[in-house]
This record gives C-alpha cells, sequence and structure tokens, in this order.
C-alpha cells in the first residue's frame, strides 16, 4: 500500500474506530469521513457517492452483479476467474476473443440473444494488459437495446465491467465508458486488500446478498469498512492525480524493456495487444522455457514477476487465458508477466532487464545442454 | 557422468542432498513425488508450497528438475494399507510402506527408466556394498524407516546425509545458501500435513462409541468413540479422569471394546516374547542368537534372541519392552549394520 494510504486509514483503526451508525457524537466525525470518502470514490466515476455499494473487494462486487441481473450471460473467455465462475450460475455465452485478448464489438454483438440480460467485459485483460473496446461495446448495447423497444421486447439488457485493472491509467468515467454497472477494487491502486465496489445505474435493480442492518442502502449489510473505504479513496485519489503522466512514464520504462528483451530474444514472443494495452503490462514469453524457473531465480535477486502457469510440470495449471488465446503450450509454459508500477524507475528496470537477460540466458544454456 | 536422480521434497535435508551430489560431481536431477495428499478441513497439506520450495532450490543449484506423479499408487499402497491395517486393530507404520513401495520401488523404477544410473534421498542412513548402516547421527538414524528395502534397490541408492549430524545438515545448507536451509522440518503425516493419525482416520471410518473397560475389575469406566483410534501403550486421550494413568491394554476389535490399566506392570502391556510375520531380510537370512532390536524409531537398541521355529520368526527380547503392538515393525541390527526385520504379529 502506498504509506499515504497507510497514514489516511490509521486514525480508523484507533482513536475514530466508532461504528458510523452509532447515535453518539464521535461516531457523527467517523460517519461523515465514510460519506466523503464515498464521494470522493464517486467523483472519479461521475457519480454520487450514495450510488456506491462498498463491497469485501471486486470479487463480490462482481458476483452482487451477476445475482443481481441473472441469465443469459455474455461473457469473454479470457475474463477473471470471478466472472467466470459467477456467470456458470446461469445461462452464458462465452465469446472466444482473439489471438490478443481482445473483444470486438461485432464478436460481441453476435453473441448477444434476444434474452441476453448482461454483458460483462473488464475494461482490461488482467494477464495480457489488453485493452477492451468498451464504450464501442457500450454502443451495441444501446443499439439492442433500441432494436429490443421496436420488436416490443422488454428484456432489459444490461453492460458491467470490472474497472480494477483502470485504474490510474484509463478513463473510468462510467457516463463516457457508457457502462451501466461496474466494478473496482482498492488492492489494485496500492489500496487496502477486501475493499471494493459496485456502482449500478439509477434503473438497474440490485439484490442484496448478505441481508443485517441495512447498510450501503440495504444492498449490502454488515458494519462499514470505515478504515479500508477511506483508503480505498485515499489511493484512488493518488492513482488519479498523476494518471495521464504515470501512464506515460509506464509505457515509456515498459517499452525500454520490452526493446531491449526483444533484441536479445528475438524469437520471445508479446501477447497482448501492442497498442491497446495497460502502459505497466508487458507478457512475454520465451518459447521452451519453464517460465516457473526463471520465476525462482528472478525472485532471489529481487524481480518478481508472474507466470503463466504454476508449477508447470504439474498439469492443469495453464493459465486459462493464455489458452483462450490460442498459445501452444510450449509457448504458454514460458510465460512471464510482468507489471510497472509506482516504484518501478529507470534505475530499477534497468537493473531488473539485466537480471532477466541473464536468468532467461542460463535457462536457455540449460536446457540446450 | 554418472546421472543421479535425488528426491527432494522441498525440505532441508534432500536440499543439501542435491547440493552435495552436485558438488561431489554427479549430473542431478532433482525429482519431487507428488504422492496422494487430502485436504482436510482447516489443514491443508502444504504439498504445492514444498513443490515449489524444491524447484526452487533445484533451481539455485542449476539443476534439472521434475515431478513424478504417483498420487494414485501412493494411495493404493501407502494410504488405503494404512487404514485397513487400523480396521484390523493394528498399528502400521505408513513411512515404511513408503519406502518399500513408493521411494525405492516405484521412484528407483521410473528414475531408472527415466534414464538415471542411481538414486538418492535425505534418509540419515548409510550404504555399503548393498548394506544398510545405521547414520553416524545415531539420533537421527531412520534405517528403521528402511528395513523392508531390497538390496537390490540399495545398490542403486546414495544416502550421502548418513556421514553428517541433522546440526552439521543446517549448518551445511546455510552455509550454501540454500533456500530451505532454516525451513522447519515437517511433523505430522506426510500426506495430511500436521494433523494428528486420529483426526485422519475420523474421515474414513466410522466413529463408534465403546466401552473402556479396567482389564481388572471387568468394570465400565468410561467411554471412547471407536476402538481403532487406540493403541497397545497409549496413555493420553482415554478421558478417564483422576487417579492414576491409564494404559491401554488390550482391543477386541469385534465388540468394539478397549481394555485398560493401571498396572504399569500389566503383563500384556510388557512383551519379552515376539513373533514376526512378513519379514524381509535385506541382504540374507541372519543366523539365529543374539543379536540387536529396536521395536520403534528412535527407540535405543535392545538385545534379544534371535530363533526361527515352526512359527516362524521368534525374538524373545532380553529386557521386556513396554508397548510392543501387532502390526509395528521390529528391526534387527547386527552392529551398525541393518538385517531386516519383521511386523509383530
Amino acid at each position: 500500500m502506498d504509506p499515504k494510504v497507510v497514514a489516511a486509514m490509521q486514525p480508523y483503526f484507533s482513536e475514530n474506530f466508532y461504528n458510523p451508525s452509532a447515535p453518539y457524537a464521535p461516531a457523527i466525525v467517523v460517519r461523515r469521513a465514510y460519506q466523503a470518502a464515498k464521494d470522493s470514490l464517486g467523483h472519479t466515476l461521475g457519480v454520487k457517492g450514495d450510488e456506491l455499494v462498498m463491497t469485501a473487494g471486486a470479487t463480490e462486487s462482481i458476483n452482487l452483479a451477476f445475482h443481481s441481473i441473472g441469465g443469459h450471460i455474455v461473457t469473454a473467455n479470457v475474463e477473471h476467474h470471478a466472472v467466470l465462475e459467477a456467470a456458470k450460475q446461469y445461462e452464458h455465452t462465452l465469446v472466444k476473443a482473439d489471438e490478443r485478448g481482445l473483444m470486438t464489438p461485432t464478436m460481441v454483438k453476435a453473441a448477444i440473444r434476444s434474452d441476453t440480460r448482461l454483458v460483462s467485459i473488464a475494461i482490461a485483460n488482467n494477464e495480457l494488459g489488453t485493452i477492451q473496446p468498451l464504450r464501442a461495446i457500450a454502443e451495441v448495447i444501446r443499439e439492442v437495446r433500441k432494436t429490443r423497444l421496436a420488436h416490443g421486447n422488454h428484456t432489459p439488457i444490461y453492460l458491467h465491467s470490472d474497472a480494477s485493472q483502470g485504474v490510474g491509467q484509463l478513463d473510468i468515467n462510467v457516463a463516457r465508458l457508457g457502462v451501466d454497472l461496474l466494478t473496482l477494487n482498492a488492492a489494485k491502486v496500492y489500496g487496502p486488500k477486501q475493499v471494493g465496489l459496485l456502482w449500478a445505474a439509477s434503473f438497474v435493480t440490485l439484490n442484496p446478498q448478505v441481508r443485517g442492518g441495512g447498510q450501503e442502502g440495504g444492498i449490502r449489510s454488515g458494519t462499514e469498512n470505515v478504515a479500508g473505504v477511506v483508503g480505498f479513496a485515499k489511493a484512488m485519489e493518488l492513482a488519479s492525480e498523476h494518471r495521464k503522466y504515470e501512464s506515460d512514464r509506464l509505457a515509456t520504462l515498459r517499452d525500454t524493456l520490452q526493446n531491449k528483451l526483444m533484441a536479445a530474444f528475438p524469437n520471445a514472443v508479446l501477447s497482448g495487444h501492442q497498442k491497446h494495452r495497460l502502459a505497466g503490462h508487458l507478457h512475454i514469453s520465451f518459447p521452451n522455457l519453464d517460465a516457473e524457473r526463471v520465476l525462482f531465480a528472478l525472485e532471489s535477486r529481487g524481480v518478481l514477476v508472474a507466470t503463466g502457469s504454476a508449477c508447470a510440470a504439474n498439469k492443469g495449471t495453464r493459465s486459462h487465458v493464455l489458452t483462450a488465446i490460442g498459445l501452444p503450450p510450449k509457448i504458454a509454459d514460458g510465460s512471464i508477466r510482468m507489471t510497472l508500477g509506482h516504484m518501478s524507475n529507470e534505475e530499477n528496470i534497468a537493473q531488473a532487464t539485466m537480471h532477466i537477460i541473464e536468468e532467461v540466458r542460463r535457462e536457455y544454456a540449460r536446457v540446450q545442454s | 557422468m554418472t546421472k543421479v536422480y535425488v528426491g527432494m521434497s522441498g525440505g532441508v535435508d534432500s536440499s543439501l542432498t542435491a547440493a552435495l551430489l552436485k558438488e561431489q560431481g554427479y549430473d542431478v536431477t532433482g525429482v519431487y513425488m507428488k504422492n496422494w495428499t487430502k485436504d482436510l478441513p482447516g489443514m491443508k497439506c502444504p504439498w504445492a508450497d514444498d513443490l515449489a520450495d524444491a524447484k526452487r532450490v533445484a533451481v539455485q543449484l542449476g539443476i534439472d528438475f521434475k515431478v513424478f506423479d504417483f498420487e494414485n499408487e501412493y494411495k493404493h499402497k501407502v494410504v488405503d494399507y494404512m487404514i485397513e491395517e487400523y480396521k484390523r486393530g493394528r498399528t502400521p507404520n505408513p513411512d515404511i510402506i513408503c519406502n518399500q513401495e513408493v521411494k525405492f520401488k516405484l521412484f528407483l523404477e521410473t528414475a531408472l527408466e527415466d534414464g538415471a544410473d542411481l538414486i538418492a534421498t535425505g534418509h540419515y542412513a548409510r550404504v555399503e556394498n548393498g548394506v544398510l548402516k545405521q547414520a553416524v547421527d545415531t539420533n537421527k538414524d531412520q534405517t528403521y524407516f528402511l528395513y523392508r528395502v531390497t538390496e537390490k534397490a540399495l545398490k542403486k541408492t546414495l544416502f550421502p546425509l548418513g556421514e553428517f549430524t541433522k546440526p552439521t545438515v543446517r549448518d551445511m545448507a546455510k552455509e550454501r545458501g540454500l533456500y530451505t536451509a532454516a525451513k522447519k522440518d515437517s511433523q505430522g503425516i506426510c500426506f495430511v500435513g500436521q494433523i494428528g493419525i486420529r483426526e485422519f482416520l475420523s474421515h474414513y471410518v466410522e466413529q463408534v462409541a465403546g466401552p473402556i473397560i479396567d482389564k481388572k475389575s471387568g468394570k465400565t469406566i468410561g467411554q471412547h468413540d471407536g476402538a481403532i483410534f487406540y493403541t497397545i501403550g497409549q496413555r493420553h486421550g482415554l478421558d478417564v479422569g483422576g487417579g492414576l494413568p491409564y494404559y491401554v491394554v488390550g482391543k477386541d476389535m469385534d465388540k468394539n471394546e478397549v481394555f485398560v490399566t493401571t498396572d504399569l506392570n500389566d503383563k500384556t502391556l510388557w512383551k519379552t516374547d515376539l513373533i514376526l510375520a512378513s519379514v524381509h531380510w535385506i541382504n540374507h537370512t541372519p543366523t539365529e542368537g543374539i543379536c540387536k532390536v529396536r521395536i520403534r524409531h528412535r527407540a535405543p537398541l535392545t538385545p534379544a534372541t534371535l530363533s526361527f521355529n515352526s512359527d516362524g520368526v521368534r525374538l524373545v527380547l532380553h529386557n521386556a519392552e513396554r508397548a510392543a503392538a501387532a502390526g509395528q515393525s521390529v528391526v534387527i541390527y547386527d552392529g551398525e549394520n541393518c538385517l531386516g526385520g519383521g511386523v509383530i504379529a
């Protein structure tokens, strides 16, 4: 977490620990802070704080959205497990993303049936960094609505998006995106874990999945996670402040890293959309290597990366995203995902580049001997 | 270069084993044996972390690393056997069966087929020309678990740790900066992580309450939740309050009865005359006469007289041993050599 986020949260664990619903005066301070935090979060989305339902992370937010609306659902085979598992509870169609992990409006349109109620597409893919054309997809939804109206079909259709990956890099104003429901997660912006939110347009009816004391407008009961939400708001503020500057900075660093790795290993494979991609994302595969070995070698040198498959020698753990985009096992198992962020700078990225080149070379030498 | 496949569990012992063999000039491949594991409520078996740790060390050493999947065989040969033995009222030892069936049979065969010349493990034991010898660290010596391994298998096996004490092994792992140098030793049943055998069994056998009977008076003095969970000689876990401690001296599996006594001199608690079944000799059948035996791992060696009669192998202990339960293994030694042993009938 950003130290500023920790500092903002601190008082709500200690002196301002009161339950925001309590009747005595000291609780009012807490209540106001909570509301202010929600207003601040709402501001980033271009909505009022009251329109947000705070949840314990993005997974809960996604489940709340899906279980409120139900099927038929259209989503993509490259979506996060939270989306795929929630969709499995209903009749659903998985759109096959292209080899870059991209969902085109035409592909989405083709999957929509006359009884489709929900379309859910993340703003960007968490593994590949591919940014989805959400606005154009929203346009498709609007057309479908018009056509349905003209044909006397009163089945509603909504567009949901998990925008967690986009915060701090992309515009997440809901009106500009054209979405009807939006999920966010605090941990993705250097905020606390187990804090997230769901925004739904006023015409969407949400059905509470957690009932009780009626907090969050009765949609999500349970004493408010004051410190968590205050931390989320602070994290979001910081991320939004430098959004443009930060994404340019990360893109430059990422491109340097990418170019150096590609120069060193011309047979490496880049995945994800090379143009419409999150600034801090780099997904690269070294064919015939066991990426997990590279991961372990790099971690001991202080470079932390992710792989496309855990325990490559073990069956069934290959990333569903890499399988979905048709990456052959020999390439998928040599996949490394790097994400750059706040702490990345020219110096440590140059260091990391050197370590990666060395370790990948070492592994290639071992495999070939 | 001689190719050695080292069974790497993700612990410090097998990590150092691989490191030492590499230093000695062998062409080393690390192998993680994926045995049968079960996630029980509230107790996740740490195998995935262990596998990752084993692989980390392999990467650190720059050696090849493989995973052998023995899940089905392990479940069949070790776990099922163990549950069956308990159901029969006996006290089996899963480690002994695991060594006999999995590590020094299946792993050995698979490794040889895969191109290995030898295998190695992090056991504390020594081998010389197919003869199994106690480890230099007599406190850590694991030959008790290895008495059912064949001579043929031992001739293909290296135990580099047999020459060192456990503290030395830790130090050597630290010196080499091995990732697992400070990792805690594993405890509990290897395939379910840190839970008791009782907890494990309770998921496989129905818990049926029965009487705890005082052997002397014949009176029921308490209730137990299944005779299967009790072992001869056991003191704890009887939930019989007050007075002197009670010891389990007998079980009637058919009637689900557990017999106890406070009398530490009860003759069922102390045994001198043992008949061994399922006998296994590593190199050859030993001659009759005086030998040393061990009735459980880490128990001190104790003198006995070995003879062969119509019942099979008979051992007369010179000093009576407490709690020598049916199903338990007795391992026989001649000096530092482990000759083999059998199971108390």
